[in-house]
């Protein structure tokens, strides 16, 4: 016990303290107002203590996210979200300085860096973007450069199509190399889709440009077609297809483990997907654990849609110390042991290579010698006009 | 002053309260329905042409009138089921009533989401009713696999149990005496029932009934998890408005015209009753 240096009778006489209420009362107020502001406030170069992330609930792998804490003495706090519009919200609601980084797909990078929620990173000091695949670098993958100033703004770590998987027992392999299957009758009632409105539109705007005709002709924009910028004549063909595949359609999964039941217990046969449901189907039949066969088509003969996912750091990240670790982070998730175990959780296949440390059957399964199939894909894209695809997706819906 | 300051506290607050977290909210929607947005952003030009688009695209109508039918008929059926129910409660609960009430509540334990999700494992092609069908060598029964019907079950399983607190709730108030009264005076156990008990409880009813009706009016969850391609109900299409489509401008008009839809119901229906006959006590005495 520490004995006190001061009396009861000091502390109650007045006389023998200087302090005075008012005085007492600004030194709280001002302790307060300190306490209040003092999470706000850091010299501009102090260590972070931690790193918010804006990411997919799935790719937060504890072991990985745990030792990178320990390497940094740092807290990594991730917000999850379900779809890039949300993040996209989060991000302009709450401005960037509530997120270090950001995931996000397709398009979304580019519109991040234009509408400067996101910002420029430095290649050298992530030197794991070196094992990605060919078709991830720079210079051929250009939806993470900056056409004007040249400069990088994310990193690819997992790609996918959105191909279909079938029974291969109960579908022809010859009819699903075509985007049709999913209108064809003969399947009728036992094919569904995703309830992703954008992948609806863009997948069957593939087809309505075959059948018309459009797909290899001059575009209005004079660039080379894109099924995500539609002409009116392809859309409405597009609604049209849409409408006559509503009765064909069990239902529109909204989640991978509800495709997997439909797939699973026969209720369907055929649907397009990013091939996670797939691996974990082809994984259950090797264990014995289901006796159907299922296969998956990358991309179909008239084109395919594709995407891939990047870490990104947001332009709330001004000071040094923060971007190193924000590169140190992406590095991490990019390195070879970590990126496996990441992929093996999520069903996802890599962009970096990882053949040296996989299996024969891992390679196959997450399509490690077919990346080069990526360049025949149509990216995950803006739609031209939301409002006009979303008018058609309700006319589909009411219809 | 002193006896003024109680009622100023007590009605202040929640006056508070809805004018900060509903009133407020409600205000702010209505100028984003006014504008407009473009390619995901909010483009601040003063116009109807949200309103026009909700008027001239049938699309929105046909969410709307699904949307009516499907809450209409829930309702209809939530009442119609916890009538009994509550009645039940009431005549034979015995010293249980206080437990046989508060198992209603047991479901609000768990999420919204939770339980339309297990619902939709129950009703799915793997689920327990299909399950039992298919290992008896049936086919399974497509009409509760993704369809309007399911949509129904699940809106059903979600609000029966605030319609049947309700109603059992109005029950308990009332003056069982008064059928005696009336069976005593030669009234048979049916006539009882429709001339006394009925009319007496009708508020009740009316509160359960609005209580499933508005939210099933609005509701997202059930025909998104439940509904397949055919069940997109009104709810559910502006959801889409503020999530993937990013058209908040038009879901917020939406939203205004689902307010102004209930309120005009509300007051339609208030109208056409005469509360003072239906066991409404809130007039007091005088």
């Amino acid at each position: 016990m520490t004995k006190s240096t001061f009396s009861s009778s000091d502390a109650a006489s007045p006389s023998a303290s200087p302090v005075s209420r008012r005085t007492v009362l600004k030194t709280l107020a001002a302790g307060t107002a300190g306490a209040l502001a003092a999470p706000y406030i850091r010299p501009a170069y102090a260590a972070p203590t931690q790193l918010r992330a804006l990411m997919w609930e799935v790719y937060a792998v504890p072991d990985i996210v745990g030792a990178f804490e320990e390497k940094h003495k740092i807290k990594f706090s991730p917000t999850f979200f379900d779809g890039n519009s949300e993040a996209y919200n989060k991000l302009r609601v709450g401005g960037s300085r509530d997120f270090d980084l950001v995931q996000a797909d397709g398009f979304w990078p580019g519109l991040y860096f234009r509408e400067k929620l996101i910002r420029d990173i430095d290649y050298a000091k992530i030197p794991n973007t070196a094992n990605v695949y060919p078709v991830f670098k720079p210079d051929r993958f250009k939806l993470l450069t900056d056409e004007a100033s040249g400069k990088h703004f994310g990193v690819t770590w997992c790609w996918g199509s959105y191909g279909t998987t079938y029974n291969a027992g109960e579908v022809p392999k010859e009819k699903v190399e075509s985007i049709e299957v999913l209108f064809d009758p003969a399947f009728s009632g036992r094919l569904a889709t995703s309830a992703r409105f954008e992948e609806n539109i863009a997948l069957t705007g593939i087809l309505a440009a075959t059948r018309l005709g459009t797909k290899d002709k001059p575009r209005p924009d004079g660039k080379s077609f894109n099924p995500y910028v539609l002409t009116d004549e392809e859309l409405a063909e597009v609604e049209k297809l849409l409408i006559q595949q509503k009765p064909l359609l069990l239902t529109r999964y909204q989640d991978n483990t509800t495709l997997q039941q439909l797939l699973e217990s026969g209720a369907i046969v055929a649907a397009p997907e990013f091939a996670q449901v797939y691996r974990v189907l082809v994984q259950k039949k090797d264990k014995g654990e289901i006796s159907a066969d299922f296969s998956h088509q990358l991309v179909p003969k008239e084109g395919g849609l594709g995407w891939v996912d990047t870490w990104l750091v947001t332009t709330g990240v001004t000071d040094p110390a923060t971007l190193d670790i924000c590169h140190d982070f992406m590095n991490t998730f990019l390195a070879p042991e970590n990126i496996k175990k990441i992929s093996l959780i999520a069903g996802s296949s890599a962009t970096v290579d990882l053949r040296s440390i996989s299996t024969p059957e891992e390679q196959k399964l997450f399509l490690m010698d077919r990346t080069e199939e990526l360049s025949s894909m149509y990216m995950f894209d803006q739609p031209s006009s939301t409002e006009k695809w979303e008018r058609v997706w309700s006319r589909v819906q009411a219809a | 002053m002193k006896p003024r300051v109680a009622p100023a506290i007590f009605l202040g607050i929640p006056t508070v309260f809805l004018v900060g977290l509903f009133v407020l909210p409600l205000l702010s929607m209505l100028v984003l329905s006014v504008w407009r947005t473009e390619n995901y952003h909010i483009i601040r030009d003063f116009s109807f042409h949200n309103y026009e688009v909700l008027a001239t695209e049938g699309a929105y109508m046909t969410f709307l009138l699904r949307s009516l039918v499907m809450a209409s008929a829930v309702s209809l059926i939530c009442t119609l089921l916890a009538w009994p129910i509550a009645y039940g409660i009431t005549l034979y609960g015995g010293r249980y009533k206080l437990l046989f009430s508060l198992a209603f509540a047991v479901p609000f334990l768990t999420g919204e989401v939770l339980r339309i999700i297990a619902l939709q494992g129950l009703l799915g092609p793997l689920g327990l009713l299909n399950g039992v069908l298919l290992s008896l060598g049936a086919a399974p029964l497509r009409v509760i696999m993704y369809t309007n019907v399911a949509s129904a079950i699940g809106l059903v399983y979600l609000y029966l149990p605030i319609v049947v607190t309700v109603i059992y709730l109005s029950l308990l108030n009332f003056d069982q005496r008064l059928i005696d009264a009336a069976t005593i005076f030669g009234a048979s156990p049916a006539r009882a029932f429709f001339e006394v008990t009925w009319p007496l409880n009708l508020f009740g009813t009316l509160i359960g009934f609005a209580l499933c009706f508005i939210p099933c009016l609005s509701a997202t969850l059930a025909p998104r998890f439940l509904g397949g391609p055919n069940g997109t109900l009104y709810g559910m299409a502006m959801a889409q408005q503020f999530g993937e489509s990013g058209t908040w401008a038009l879901g917020a008009a939406m939203g205004v015209v689902l307010f102004a839809v209930s309120v005009l119901l509300v007051v339609g229906v208030a109208r056409l009753i005469d509360l003072r006959r239906t066991g409404f006590t809130g007039f007091g005495r005088g």
